[in-house]
């Protein structure tokens, strides 16, 4: 039994375009609202207890503020809840790119092996003392995990240089990076002392609680410089998923495109995890949470991808606040509890696949 | 229940005959006892050459020995030379020929310790520090040196500090060789933990001040902070009268506070520990308190660490209680002298007759190789 599909006429397909236009733009907007509302009650809440009259009174009128509310509001939770957000998002479209460009659905940060290079960056800091750049005080610890994150892409961005640009060859090095680093950390961690195991442990598993507003300032200017890039390359990245040689037939520079994004994922990665140390499964399951809710369109995948992961680890930040109060949990462990139970209803639900 | 009486008697008799036969030194007879992990130990002979799991585990065997206390220790962890520099060097002046013979056998429970490097120097017993009793275990360490006929002895001076001391310097005493030692320091312990002891057993609960313990405090220039439950400093600072604030929160020797929980709690005083790490890590910023402390540098690093953003607003700040003390204290049996500093601070009217720095001088006096110096407590203005 055939059937035969009317041909739709032209003011159909216009109207569903802009159907699903709307569509788009209104997923977008909503995600952003319940990130907004994430946001609000990861500043409301906290273990001293302060009304949602007063942190609004205090926000807009910083002169009211006694001196406590002041540190508690503008010095400790705000620059928490915005990191939180700043660095999801950056971790989601770094996740949401590595997928594209390399036409897989595990990549992220972590399968590459830059977080695991972060850390080992700031192992090296941290227990034998060295320092990629002598001289610059109680930021070392950061800067030699930036260092080494990004001396891991170049190392990946010069492999693809010399082997060719394939989508495996790039997944392999970066998990034999992962693996790599991974067995670096494990040596150190074995020579550590007490107080520095303590430490390592907060950056293997990831914490808001040194965030400040400089570095809320470095993530934010990073994103506003990667991003829009990005999105300026929409069209070419949606062509890319379709399949490397329709892309290359629509004049897309594949192997071109490929190095750029390379370049601005290990930028996001490397900023985000050198200041909150390595976050496992935002960077993953962003993106998936946001293609199965709009697909692939770059246009609407891309952002949600960011408001995804912003969401999640927003969400990560109220949760470690409520566990005990007073006391801080690193939030990598949480994130995972957290984003999983969606990830996994979100999947159950899903008929089609996903992934093609 | 007579007989049973008469024969303990008579056990204890012979005991005590036992221990009034002259005793020759490095006698060849079987030594069986207790160690801190509850294991049963026979050493067939007074060990001779000794490894320490912490270089740390110094300050108790320099307290108990009479004369060189490194007479039978072949190696140690470098611990001590890189987070205390300040009393390596000290043992160093004291013993110069053995403190360059010490063998750096790393820390044992990694993979750098090796049983082969144990046998060449020949050991007979190994010291580890029951804190890491569940490592050791896991990672065979204690099987391997047993089948290579080199025992190991757990002893205690942190995880449980104040109840492990007094066990820990009896087992040390007997291994070395140095009972008459071991008991005059634990007659001087007792004595010294009593002086706060009577004092705060009659002060009500509710009257016990508000403390936030600061482990570490500057090691992490950008976070804080890390606290004890009730272990360790956190539980010198319920011995000394106050009331731990991590203990509130939660049953575990290390905790991490979140500063909004601390500025919230409004304690009564903040104290935060320090050593000389700037050798080892030159970041740090925290006092650098210890045997070269040097009151000038200290004072300006606490008022550094009492105005980092969250603390200067605290009112233990803006009242002048913002302390800092010896971290190593918290690894050695000199803890009373914490416990006596922190005492004098929660309750400066009640023991103001108390001088810790007294009783350190004392310590020194009568137990130790070399003198007291430097800095090893101050508060902020």
């Amino acid at each position: 039994m055939t059937q035969i599909t009317e041909s739709p006429t032209v003011g159909d397909i216009v109207a569903t375009y802009r159907r699903r236009s709307l569509l788009r733009v209104a997923l977008v907007a909503g995600a952003a609202l319940a990130l907004f509302i994430t946001v609000l009650i990861d500043v409301i809440t906290g273990p001293a207890d302060l009304s949602f009259f007063r942190v609004a009174h205090v926000i807009f009128q910083p002169g009211v503020a006694t001196p406590k509310e002041d540190v508690i509001i503008w010095d400790l939770r705000l620059p928490v809840a915005i990191m939180a957000v700043v660095v999801g998002a950056m971790l989601g479209v770094a996740g949401a790119e590595m997928q594209t460009i390399l036409n897989n659905p595990l990549a992220d940060p972590f399968t590459l092996g830059l977080s695991s290079a972060a850390s080992f960056g700031a192992a090296v800091a941290i227990v034998l003392g060295w320092s990629v750049l002598p001289g610059i005080g109680a930021l070392f610890v950061t800067v030699n995990a930036f260092a080494f994150a990004m001396v891991a892409s170049m190392g990946l961005f010069l492999f693809t240089k010399l082997r060719g640009v394939s989508p495996e060859a790039m997944i392999l090095v970066g998990i034999a990076m992962l693996f790599t680093f991974n067995a670096l950390l494990a040596f150190l961690q074995y020579g550590a002392s007490e107080l520095q195991l303590a430490q390592l442990i907060f950056w293997q598993l990831g914490s808001l609680a040194r965030a400040t507003w400089a570095k809320v300032g470095i993530c934010v200017v990073v994103l506003a410089v990667v991003l829009p890039y990005f999105l300026s390359k929409s069209w070419a990245l949606t062509a890319l998923r379709m399949g490397e040689d329709k892309a290359a037939a629509l004049g897309v520079n594949v192997n071109g495109l490929r190095l750029m994004v390379l370049a601005g994922v290990s930028l996001l990665s490397a900023v985000a995890v050198s200041f909150v140390g390595a976050i496992a499964f935002v960077g993953l399951v962003g993106p998936h949470i946001a293609r199965m809710i709009v697909g692939e369109d770059q246009r609407g995948f891309l952002p949600l991808s960011a408001l995804a992961g912003a969401l999640i680890l927003s969400g990560t930040s109220i949760a470690s606040k409520a566990i005990t109060p007073g006391i801080v949990y690193p939030i990598g462990m949480i994130t995972s509890l957290i984003g999983i139970p969606f990830f996994v209803s979100l999947i159950l639900s899903q008929r089609k696949r996903h992934w093609q | 229940m007579n007989t049973r009486f008469m024969s303990g008697f008579a056990l204890t008799l012979a005991a005590i005959v036992i221990s009034f036969t002259p005793a020759t030194p490095a006698q060849a007879e079987a030594l069986t006892l207790t160690d801190i992990a509850g294991r049963e130990v026979t050493l067939p002979e007074t060990p001779g050459r000794i490894i320490l799991g912490e270089g740390r585990m110094m300050y108790a065997i320099a307290a108990i020995s009479d004369g060189n206390p490194f007479e039978h220790i072949v190696g140690w962890k470098d611990d001590l030379v890189q987070f205390d520099p300040d009393a390596f060097r000290k043992f160093e002046t004291a013993f110069p020929a053995d403190a360059e013979r010490m063998i750096n056998f790393g820390n044992p429970y990694a993979g750098d310790f090796s049983i082969e490097a144990v046998l060449e120097a020949d050991a007979d017993l190994v010291l580890l520090d029951s804190g890491n009793l569940f490592k050791a275990e896991e990672t065979g360490l204690i099987e391997k040196l047993d089948k290579a006929g080199v025992p190991v002895v757990f002893i205690d001076f942190r995880r449980n500090a104040t109840e492990n001391t007094v066990p820990s310097l009896l087992i040390l005493g007997r291994v070395l060789g140095e009972e008459k030692g071991a008991a005059a320091f634990i007659d001087f312990y007792i004595a010294e933990m009593k002086k706060v002891a009577n004092v705060v057993d009659n002060i009500p609960a509710e009257e016990r001040p508000l403390v936030v313990i600061e482990n570490a405090a500057g090691w992490q220039p950008d976070f804080c902070c890390w606290s004890f439950g009730p272990y360790n400093y956190g539980r010198f600072v319920e011995l000394a009268g106050g009331k731990n604030f991590a203990s509130t929160l939660e049953n575990a020797y290390s905790v991490t506070l979140s500063m909004e929980g601390v500025i919230d709690a409004d304690p009564d005083h903040v104290i935060g520990t320090g050593a000389n790490w700037a050798e080892a890590k030159p970041e740090v910023t925290s006092t650098l308190l210890g045997y070269e402390g040097d009151p000038a540098v200290n004072a300006e690093k606490i008022e550094a660490l009492a105005a980092r953003p969250g603390f200067a607003e605290l009112r233990a700040v803006k009242d002048g209680n913002y302390h800092s003390i010896y971290h190593q204290f918290y690894n050695s049996p000199y803890h009373f002298v914490a416990i006596q500093q922190i005492a004098k601070w929660l309750y400066p009217d009640d023991f103001e007759d108390l001088d810790p720095q007294d009783t350190f001088n004392r310590l020194h006096d009568k137990f130790m190789p070399y003198e007291a110096s430097g800095q090893f407590w101050l508060s902020a203005n």
